[in-house]
C-alpha cells in the first residue's frame, strides 16, 4: 500500500472527506507515478491503494470502503484492451456497475463510486480526473455511513460459553442422536454432528478449531431441535455461541467475502436514507396515512448483487406481495429508508449490529404509528415478531406475514383462482415451517390454487430440508451437495415448478441449478408463493 | 314536498322491508327470522312482525318465516311480496319463488338451491350448510345464512345482527354461533366487493 500524501488521521478533520483510490499496478500506476514525480497538486483527500489488477476488486471490497468510512472510491485501471490479465478491466466494469446499483439503492448515490482507465503516458488526464471526482464528491457531501465497530464488546449479560451453555440448557442432552441422524449437513457427508458439537462445547473444547468450524457450519435450520427429546434448542444455542466467538474474534466463513454483513452493519447509521422502493412498479397503491405497513426486506438488493450471476428477481415478491394486499382492500404504508430486518447479523454473531437496526425499525416504524407490519419474508417475520422482543427491543405493533393474511381475505369467500398449468411442488422455509411450526400454512393455499398437480417432496413439512444456506454463512461443498439433494427430490415429483416462500431460498437453489455439470438434471422454474397467489387469484 | 318555511325537504318515505326465510325444518328457519325481527325491533329500533308458517316443520318439512321490517306501524304482518327472499331449500324456492318481483333480492345456500332464472333485481348465493359443516356445526346453517343476509341485504344493522344472534342461540353456543355469524358475514362483504371490483374492471391482483 502506498500513501499519495501525508494520510494521519490525526492531521485531517473529522469532516474531512475520505476518498479511496485502488490503482491498478500496471498502466495508471505509472501515471500515478508520474504525477508524483513531478510533485504535481494531487487532492489530498484521496488514499491510494496499489492493487494487481482492477479485475481483482470485487463488488464487496469496493462496498466494504464504504462500510468503513470512505465518502468515495474510484477504480482506476487499465485502458480495454491493455489489460495484463486479459479481462481485468472488463471485470471491473461489471463490478463497479453492481456496486453503484447497490450505492444507489442504500441511498448513497451511485457516484460516489467510479471506475476510469489511464494509460501509463496519460498523468495529466489522471489528475483532472482525481480534481474532478474529489469536486463531485465534495458536492455530494459526506457518507451518511457512520463506520461501526467490528470486534463485539467482550461481554454484555450473556456473552460467555458458560451462560450460554446454561441459558439453553445444553446440559439435558441425552447424546441420544437423534439430532445427528437428522441433520442435513451430516446426511449431506460433512464429518459433523451436532450433539459431538454441544459435547464438546460442554466438556471447555469450544475453542478448538474444528469445533469453531462446526459452529459456524450449522444451518440452524432447526431440524436438530424438531427431532431432540430433551428439547434443546440447538439453533439457538449456535446462533448465541456464535455471539461468544465472535465477541473473541473467531467469526466463520461469510459467503461473498461478507457482503451481505457489509451491508447490514452499513445499514445501522441512523442518517442513511435508503432508496429502497424506488423501483415500485406503476399501479402499485401505498398509503402513508395507513396503519398497515408492508416491510419489504432486502430482496431489492438480493437481486442488485446477484443480477449479472444468477439473473435473480425477489423483487417480485415484494411487487407481487403489495399487489396482493391492494387485491384486498389493503393500501400499506412503506417504510421511507428501509432497512434490513437484521436477521442475518444476529444468526451471524453480531447481536450488536442487530439491536442497532432493530432500534432502528422499530423506532422508525412507531413514529408512522403503524399498528400491524406485514411482510412476505419468514427472516423479517421472524425478526419482527420474535427475535427482537427476545432480545429487548418490544414491538408495539402486529406481525403478520401475509400467508396469515391471504389465508383469512381467501377464507371469507367469494375468492377463486385462475387455472396454472403447472405441476408444483414446495420448498419449505425453515423459519416459518419449523422455526414457527406453520408448515400447514402454505399448504393450505397451495389447496386452493387450481393447478395441475401437487406433489410433496420426500422430506417435506418440518422435515424438509434446508435450502442450504442460512445468513450468509458457511457456503461450501456440502451445501452445494445438500442443495443438489434439494433439487433432486424436488425433480423427483415429477412437478414442473418449484414453488419457494423465502427468497434466499430461490437464491441458493437457482446457485445450485448454475453447476455446469448437473444443471440440465436439476434445473426447474422457480417461483415464490406469494407471487403464484398474485398471479392467479381473481374476484369470482 | 315543501315546508310551511318554503324550503323544499325530501319526501318521508316509508322504508318497509317484507322478507320471507324459507327452508326445511330443523334448518333453524323460524330462529333465523325471530333474530332479524328482533334486531330490527329491538336494536335498530324500528317496527319489525314475525309470522311462521304452520306446518310439518318438526318432521323436516316446508318451513317459512315471514318478517317484515318497517320504520311507521306495520298494520298486515303478512308478506305479499317479498323483498329479500332467503331459500335454504328447493322446495322453499319452488313454493314462494314466484312471489319475487322486479325489485326483489333472492339469496340461496347455493349446494342446496338451484333457482331457474328467476325474476329480481340481485340474487346472492351461500355454502352456507358446507361452511357451516366446516365449521363442525352443521345445524348452524341458518346463522351463516344469517351473517351472509345482514351483509349483502342491508336490512338490518351488523351490530344488531350480532347482538341478537348472541341473545337468542343456546346458552354456551355463543362464540360458535358468532362465528358461524361472522363467517357468513364476511363472505358477504367478500361477494360485494368482488362485484364492485368486477364491475370497475378488475379481476385479480394484476
Amino acid at each position: 500500500m502506498t500513501f499519495t500524501r501525508d494520510f494521519d488521521e490525526t492531521s485531517r478533520g473529522m469532516d474531512e472527506l475520505k476518498i479511496v483510490l485502488f490503482v491498478c499496478n500496471w498502466g495508471p500506476h505509472a501515471a500515478l507515478q508520474t504525477l508524483q514525480d513531478q510533485d504535481r497538486d494531487i487532492p489530498h483527500q484521496v488514499r491510494m491503494i496499489r492493487i494487481p489488477c482492477t479485475g481483482r476488486i470485487s463488488k464487496t471490497l469496493l462496498f466494504k470502503a464504504f462500510e468503513r468510512g470512505a465518502d468515495g472510491v474510484a477504480l482506476i485501471g487499465c485502458t480495454p484492451g491493455t489489460c495484463r490479465y486479459g479481462a481485468g478491466t472488463y471485470t471491473a466494469e461489471r463490478n463497479v456497475e453492481g456496486a453503484r446499483g447497490i450505492l444507489d439503492l442504500l441511498g448513497l448515490g451511485k457516484d460516489r463510486l467510479r471506475l476510469a482507465t489511464f494509460l501509463p503516458e496519460e498523468a495529466s488526464p489522471l489528475l483532472d480526473f482525481l480534481n474532478d471526482f474529489t469536486d463531485q464528491v465534495r458536492g455530494m457531501g459526506k457518507s451518511p455511513v457512520t463506520p461501526v465497530p467490528l470486534k463485539q464488546p467482550a461481554h454484555d449479560g450473556r456473552r460467555n460459553t458458560a451462560e450460554v451453555l446454561k441459558a439453553h440448557d445444553v446440559y439435558a442432552c441425552q447424546d441420544c442422536g437423534k439430532c445427528s441422524s437428522a441433520c442435513p449437513m451430516a446426511l449431506s457427508g460433512r464429518p459433523y454432528s451436532p450433539r459431538a458439537i454441544a459435547n464438546s462445547i460442554i466438556a471447555g473444547s469450544g475453542n478448538t478449531p474444528a469445533v469453531v468450524n462446526d459452529v459456524w457450519s450449522c444451518l440452524t435450520c432447526g431440524i436438530c431441535y424438531d427431532r431432540c427429546p430433551s428439547a434443546v434448542d440447538f439453533p439457538a444455542f449456535i446462533r448465541e455461541m456464535r455471539c461468544v466467538q465472535k465477541a473473541s474474534g473467531k467469526s466463520g466463513h461469510e459467503a461473498h467475502e461478507g457482503f451481505f454483513q457489509s451491508l447490514m452493519r452499513a445499514m445501522t447509521s441512523p442518517d442513511l436514507r435508503t432508496q429502497h422502493w424506488k423501483c415500485l412498479p406503476e399501479g402499485i397503491r401505498t398509503d402513508q396515512q395507513s396503519k398497515t405497513l408492508f416491510f419489504g426486506g432486502c430482496a431489492p438488493y438480493f437481486d442488485e448483487f446477484f443480477r449479472r450471476h444468477l439473473d435473480v428477481h425477489t423483487s417480485d415478491i415484494l411487487a407481487d406481495s403489495l399487489r396482493l394486499l391492494n387485491f384486498f382492500d389493503v393500501t400499506p404504508a412503506l417504510l421511507p429508508g428501509e432497512r434490513c430486518c437484521g436477521h442475518d447479523l444476529l444468526w451471524s454473531g453480531d447481536r450488536e449490529n442487530f439491536l442497532r437496526l432493530a432500534r432502528l425499525n422499530v423506532e422508525a416504524i412507531e413514529k408512522m404509528g403503524i399498528e400491524e407490519v406485514v411482510t412476505a419474508c419468514p427472516e423479517c417475520y421472524r425478526s419482527f415478531a420474535r427475535d427482537y422482543p427476545e432480545n429487548g427491543v418490544p414491538v408495539n405493533f402486529r406481525v403478520t406475514h401475509i400467508f396469515d393474511l391471504a389465508e383469512k381475505e381467501i377464507d371469507k369467500g367469494a375468492v377463486g383462482f385462475e387455472a396454472l398449468d403447472r405441476s408444483l411442488t414446495f420448498q419449505d422455509p425453515c423459519r416459518l415451517s419449523r422455526m414457527e411450526g406453520r408448515a400447514d400454512l402454505p399448504r393450505k393455499l397451495i389447496d386452493r390454487l387450481r393447478v395441475k398437480g401437487f406433489r410433496e417432496m420426500q422430506d417435506r413439512g418440518v422435515s424438509a430440508l434446508c435450502c442450504g444456506n442460512c445468513a450468509w454463512t458457511g457456503c461450501d461443498g456440502y451445501t452445494k451437495a445438500l442443495q443438489v439433494k434439494r433439487l433432486r427430490q424436488a425433480r423427483a415429483t415429477g412437478s414442473d415448478l418449484l414453488v419457494t416462500a423465502c427468497p434466499k431460498c430461490q437464491i441458493h437453489l437457482r446457485c445450485a441449478m448454475e453447476d455446469p455439470l448437473l444443471g440440465k438434471e436439476i434445473g426447474m422454474d422457480l417461483m415464490d408463493l406469494t407471487s403464484v397467489i398474485a398471479r392467479t387469484i381473481r374476484w369470482e | 314536498m315543501t315546508t310551511k318555511h318554503g324550503n323544499s325537504v325530501k319526501a318521508a318515505v316509508a322504508v318497509r322491508k317484507e322478507i320471507i326465510i324459507t327452508g326445511f325444518g330443523g334448518q333453524g328457519i323460524v330462529l333465523a327470522g325471530q333474530i332479524v325481527g328482533k334486531a330490527a325491533g329491538l336494536r335498530d329500533r324500528k317496527q319489525s312482525t314475525l309470522t311462521q308458517s304452520y306446518g310439518p316443520e318438526a318432521r323436516g318439512g316446508a318451513c317459512s318465516a315471514q318478517v317484515i321490517i318497517s320504520d311507521q306501524a306495520i298494520h298486515y304482518p303478512y308478506v305479499r311480496k317479498p323483498d329479500i327472499l332467503i331459500c335454504m331449500s328447493q322446495g322453499g324456492f319452488e313454493k314462494y319463488g314466484g312471489l319475487l318481483g322486479e325489485n326483489s333480492i333472492l339469496i340461496v345456500d347455493q349446494d342446496l338451491v338451484n333457482p331457474p332464472e328467476a325474476r329480481c333485481a340481485a340474487f346472492f348465493s351461500i355454502p352456507a350448510t358446507r361452511l357451516a359443516e366446516e365449521m363442525g356445526r352443521k345445524m348452524m346453517a341458518n346463522i351463516v345464512m344469517l351473517g351472509f343476509f345482514t351483509a349483502v341485504a342491508g336490512a338490518i344493522s351488523t351490530e344488531a345482527a350480532r347482538q341478537t344472534v348472541t341473545e337468542s342461540v343456546p346458552k354456551g353456543t355463543e362464540e360458535l354461533n358468532l362465528a358461524a355469524f361472522n363467517k357468513g358475514y364476511d363472505y358477504g362483504a367478500a361477494v360485494l366487493k368482488g362485484r364492485q371490483k368486477k364491475a370497475e374492471g378488475k379481476k385479480g391482483a394484476l
